[in-house]
Parts: structure tokens; sequence; C-alpha cells
């Protein structure tokens, strides 16, 4: 087998992630992009891992996972506050700190 | 070497006396603003009190010597004094300044009475009578200078009295800086000595040039003469001088005719065993010829009080030549005569000038002889005893200036009799253009005799110019330090000659004026007869206007060519520049902010991604 083109998707999942994370302007989106660069990440460590022939890999992505979904759930959570106190979900209308 | 003086409590009376006018002068300036003739009295009775006190220190210090000193700064290992010398010439001075000081203040009283700012004259005067003493009394270096400088600032205060004229403005204004340049000199002579002896204090200086007289360099005591060429307004930077007579005449008479232009001559006395040989004829040829050249200033002045201020110059030369061929007591003892009869003729002069509402052109004076007769009668006596006629105080110092140099030294001789011959000429001028003839404007004629005040110091000086040249009529205490002197120029030969030739002197210079200002006349007749040498005396040799020259032309050009070169370079280059630099890069950082997520999302992967390349070796490590 070979790893590269498992590689490759992964490196591909989290270039796509990173783009939306810098490119797009809604709010849920740069959470989902977040959650494609995780993913990329993770697709590499089991790639890894069945290279290596060791668990170390396998074993960080469930970490991973967990901590993803925590994330998305307080991300959502903020996601949801910002929406009740701004109506709108847009990054460049949170600009507080700004000026 | 004198026997010290051993009693207990002598540095509180000295203290005292020193004291006693600061006092005085806080006390007026704090609290008798308001009070003009409260201050007045309370700055004649410190003057009363610090005479008293003077001589109780003269005759309880009799001919010892008293030294002490307290610590006033330490600073890690080295420490600044506070302490008093009194020996034998600040005796002299002493009472020169108490007493002087002391008449002149009673006049004061006469001449400023009808003056709006009283308080701050007499304050300024306590100011001047602490800083004078502090001169005189002073036992070291740094001590002198700093009392150097307190004198130049209260002349500074006194000249600029009547400061809304333009005139006194300008004149306090010149005489502090030109002391300034003089007072530079003097401190790099302080730093010197300091440098070559490890001590400023007097006698330590002495008992160290006594062990071992090659330490003394002409460097070091010329660069300490600068404070006396400064102070005593000799060449080059005697130029302040006349102008400085913008201020009250009394002043005149106490600051820059008897006491401070005279400490110059009494620091040269008090460090004369630092002197090289090279040094002394330098200021015996200057202050000849200083003597000789202020002569011919006089000659063309028309200004009563400036007439006086160039003669003043012209004695200082004397003294300065006195002290350069080795005489110091006989330059002593010239100030000594010449404070009396000076302080008596520019208390004259301001007998005169009250008497005539502050008119001082000589041209306008004329017959004031039978409407002011005391003053008359005391002014004439000081220009006799200025012309050295015989038997009266100048002729006995200065007689014994021109036969020291007569025995030692032809040219300086020659310089002085010819300053002599012109004394006499402008001092007589001076008489007959006042006193005598027809009055020659309506405040002349209206004159009248000043009051008791005014008069009675004038005809205290008048008895001393008399009777001053006498130095055994004084008590030993205070005439003590110039016997040697006097008993060695009283060896030399030629006596006789001399009083030929100093006799003539004043004849002829006399007679020269009566045949030209002694009958009627219209203009003036010197101008009439000989315009070009009329001209070069009134144009003072263009000194005021080579310094112009030189301060527009060649010095505010070099200020304004540093004044590029600090905007190009320092504020320039160096501020500016450096602010500069970090407030590019303030912008280029600046730009990174740019309050968006996606901006910094980019450079925080950016960042990490650096990081890693970094980490496995990507970027050439």
């Amino acid at each position: 087998m070979t790893p590269h083109y498992f590689l490759f998707l992964a490196f591909l999942l989290f270039g796509v992630g990173f783009l939306g994370v810098v490119i797009r302007r809604n709010l849920l989106i740069v959470l989902m992009s977040l959650e494609l660069m995780l993913n990329g990440v993770n697709i590499a460590l089991v790639t890894f891992s069945r290279v290596g022939l060791n668990l170390d890999g396998s074993l960080f992505v469930f970490f991973i996972m967990t901590v993803a979904a925590a994330e998305v759930a307080v991300g959502l959570a903020l996601l949801v506050a910002l929406y009740k106190k701004r109506q709108s979900i847009f990054s460049e209308d949170a600009t507080l700190l700004r000026n | 070497m004198q026997p010290y003086y051993e009693t207990e409590g002598m540095e509180s009376v000295i203290l005292s006396v020193l004291l006693l006018p600061l006092l005085s002068s806080v006390v007026t300036l704090l609290f008798l603003r308001k009070n003009g003739n409260v201050a007045s009295l309370l700055s004649v009775a410190t003057s009363g009190g610090i005479l008293v006190f003077s001589l109780y220190i003269i005759f309880q210090t009799g001919d010892t010597v008293f030294a002490w000193e307290m610590t006033w700064l330490k600073l890690a290992g080295w420490e600044l004094k506070f302490g008093f010398l009194i020996d034998g010439a600040a005796r002299l001075l002493l009472f020169v300044v108490s007493f002087i000081g002391f008449l002149i203040h009673i006049f004061s009283l006469g001449y400023m009475h009808d003056d709006k700012a009283k308080p701050r004259y007499f304050g300024g005067l306590s100011i001047f009578m602490f800083s004078m003493l502090g001169i005189t009394l002073a036992d070291n270096l740094i001590m002198i200078f700093v009392f150097w400088e307190l004198v130049g600032f209260s002349s500074y205060l006194l000249i600029a009295h009547y400061f809304s004229t333009d005139e006194a403005a300008q004149a306090s204004k010149k005489a502090f800086i030109v002391n300034r340049v003089g007072d530079f000199g003097f401190l790099i002579g302080i730093v010197l000595t300091y440098w070559t002896f490890q001590t400023v204090n007097l006698q330590e200086i002495r008992n160290l040039v006594d062990f071992d007289p090659s330490l003394v360099t002409t460097t070091l005591c010329l660069a300490l003469a600068c404070g006396f060429i400064g102070k005593s307004a000799q060449f080059p930077l005697h130029v302040w001088l006349p102008d400085a007579m913008a201020g009250p005449t009394p002043v005149s008479a106490l600051i820059h005719a008897a006491t401070m232009v005279a400490a110059g001559i009494y620091l040269l006395f008090r460090i004369d065993f630092m002197f090289t040989v090279d040094a002394l004829s330098l200021l015996a040829t200057l202050g000849a010829t200083m003597g000789l050249f202020a002569g011919f200033c006089a000659l063309g002045q028309r200004d009563i009080k400036k007439i006086l201020a160039y003669s003043t110059l012209s004695q200082l030369g004397y003294m300065s030549a006195a002290f350069g061929l080795g005489m110091p007591g006989i330059a002593l003892f010239h100030l000594m005569t010449h404070a009396f009869f000076k302080a008596l003729m520019f208390l004259g002069s301001g007998s005169v000038i009250h008497a005539c509402h502050h008119e001082q052109d000589i041209f306008n004076y004329g017959g004031l002889r039978k409407k002011m007769p005391i003053t008359a009668l005391t002014f004439l006596t000081g220009v006799l005893a200025i012309s050295g006629v015989n038997f009266l105080s100048g002729y006995f110092s200065k007689d014994a200036i021109l036969l020291g140099a007569y025995n030692s030294n032809m040219i300086v001789f020659v310089l002085l009799y010819t300053g002599a011959l012109l004394t006499s000429l402008y001092m007589f001028r001076l008489y007959f253009l006042t006193f005598e003839g027809d009055s020659r404007s309506k405040s002349a004629k209206d004159a009248t005799e000043s009051s008791v005040l005014m008069t009675g110091p004038l005809l205290v000086l008048a008895f001393l110019s008399v009777v001053g040249g006498y130095h055994t009529l004084f008590p030993d205490p205070i005439v003590g330090v110039l016997l040697d002197d006097i008993s060695r120029v009283a060896a030399m030969p030629n006596h006789l000659w001399m009083v030929v030739l100093g006799t003539l002197a004043w004849i002829i210079g006399g007679g020269t004026s009566k045949l030209f200002y002694g009958r009627a006349f219209n203009g003036e007749p010197l101008e009439a007869r000989f315009p070009t040498l009329y001209d070069l005396c009134k144009s003072k040799l263009f000194f005021d206007e080579i310094y112009g020259f030189y301060v527009s032309k060649i010095q505010d050009p070099f200020a304004r060519f540093i004044e590029v070169m600090e905007l190009l370079f320092i504020s320039g280059l160096l501020v500016r520049g450096s602010a500069g630099v970090s407030a590019l890069f303030a912008l280029l950082a600046k730009a990174c902010y740019a309050g968006k997520i996606h901006a910094y999302s980019f450079w925080f992967i950016l960042g990490i991604i650096s990081f890693v390349a970094y980490a496995i070796g990507f970027l050439g490590n």
C-alpha cells in the first residue's frame, strides 16, 4: 500500500479547510472548515499509524475527534450567542475591539 | 611668617560681618518691598554694623594671621572648604570696603531719596556688600570664585536699576557677559590649580610653591589673571566699565570705582606667589598700556561719569603695572588711595548730577563752583589728588609706581608717565568745564548745593584724599601689609628726579587744560584745534566696533552654522532619525493588526508553518 495518496488527500482536506477559514465570512462555514482541517490531520495520523505499524497515531485520532466534538459544541453555542446579540454571524460585523 | 591669631570665637564675629548684609537684603527683598524708607535705613544701619564689626576684626587680629575653615561640601574623597583668612591685605580691603561702603550708603540716602525703587536699590547694595566681604575674607579660590560671581550678579542688578531705559538694560547685559568671558579663564585657572596642587586653599598653595617654585607655570597664573582682567576691566575686556555708568551714581562710586573693580588687584595680591616673571612683565605692560589708552579715551568723552570711568580704567592700569613690576604692596596702596579720591569724585559727580536733574554732559554744566561750593571744593581736592599734586594721597602712591617703573622698566615708565600727564589734563578739563566759567544750560543755572547727607561723605572722603597718602597716620593693622614695599620703594634711587617729573606732569596737564578750557569758548576747544586727535580719542580706538563686528560677522554666522549642523545631524539624523526608524517598524507591525479574524488566522498558520519549517531544518540551519 502506498501512503502517498492518503497523505495527498489529507493535505488537500487541510488546504481546503485552511482556505475556508481564511476566505469565508460566515462563521458557521469557518467552523466547518476548521473541522475539515482537523479531519485532514486525522487522516494523516491514521496513515502514519498504518505505515509505522503501531497504534500511536490511531490513538491520537480518538482524542482529536473527542476534542473536536467538544469544540464544535462550544463553537456553535458561541455562534448562537453571537447571533442573539448581533443578529449576524458574519465575521466583519464583530468589530468591537477594532478602533 | 606672621604669628597666628589664637583666640576663640573670632570666626563667629567674621561670620556675622559676612551674614549681616545678606540678612538685611533678604529682609528687604522679602518684607520691605513697599517700604522704601525703612529699607534704606535698614541698609545704612547694616553697613554701619559692618563697619563696627570690621574695625573690631581688624584691631582684634592686629598684625597676626587668622585662619579658620570648615567643611562645606563633601563628595567622596573631595572636600570643599568654607573658610576665612584674615591677613594684612584682607584687613586693608576690609577697611576700604566697609568704610567707603558706609559713606556711600549714607550718600545714597540723599541721592536716592526721591527714587521709586529704593528697596530694590538698597537690597542690591546689601547683596553687594555681602559678596564683596566674601571675596575679602575667603581663604580658598573656589570660595573666592563663588563670591566673585556674586559681585558680578549684584553689579548686574545695580547697573540695571533704571532698567526701563534701554541704555541701562544693555549695559547691565554687557557687563555681565564680558565678565563671563574673564571668569571662564578664571575657572580654568582654578581647575588647573587644583590639578597641580591638589588643593585650592591659598595658604596651602603658598607653602607648596615655597617648597617647589617650579610648580607654577605661566599658563596657570595667566588663566587666574583672566579673572582680574574681566573684573578690573583691563585690556581687552575693558569695554564694559564705561557702559556700566548707566547705573545710579553711588553704585558707580562703590562698585565700579572703589571696591569691586579693585577686587581684581586684591585677587592678584592674594595669589602673587603663583606668578612667574613672564606673566608679571605681561601684566605690567598691559597695565601701563591701559593707563595710557584709557587716558586718551577720557579726553574725548563728554559724559561726566564716563570720564571718571575711563580714569578708573587708567588707575587700575597703574595698579596692574605696579603689581607686574613686583610691587604688590604699592598696588594695594594705590588701591586704597584711589578708593578714597575716586569715590570722592564719583560722589561729587553724583551731587552735581542730582543738582542738575540728571544732566550728565559736562558741556551743559559750568559755573557750578559758586552754586555748589562744598561739592566743587571737595571735587577739586579729588582732581588734585588723582593728578598727583605734591603731598596729596595720589602723589604718594602714584609716584611710588612711577619711581618703581623708572628704576626697572623704562618702557612701562614712559607709558605710565604719559598717562599721568593725560590724567591731569582730562581731570582738570572735567573740573574747569563743570565748575568754572559760565553756566551753559538752564539746569546748571538752577543748581543748588546738595543736602548734608551728600556733602558729609564728600567732606570725609576729601579729608582722606588729602592725608590718605601718609601711611604712618593709619593704624598698623590696616597698612602693615604695605610697609615692606613702601620701604623698598623709599630706598630706591632717583627720588628727587621723580619729584620734579611728577610735579611737572600735573603742572603741564593742568596748565594745558587751563589754556584750553579755562576761558570762554564755543564748542569743544580740543576738537577745534586738533580734530584728528579728538576724533581718535572719541572713537576709543574702535574697540566696541571691533567686538561688535566680531560678534555679528564671525560669531553669529558661526553660531548659525552650528545651529544648522545641530538641526541636520543631532535633531535631524539622531533624534528624528531614530524615531523615524522605529515609526517605520510600527507602521509595518500595525499593518498586521487588520482587525479581521481571517487575517489573524492566516498569520497564525503562516507562523506555525514557519516554525515547523525551522524545526525540521528547511531554513538552512
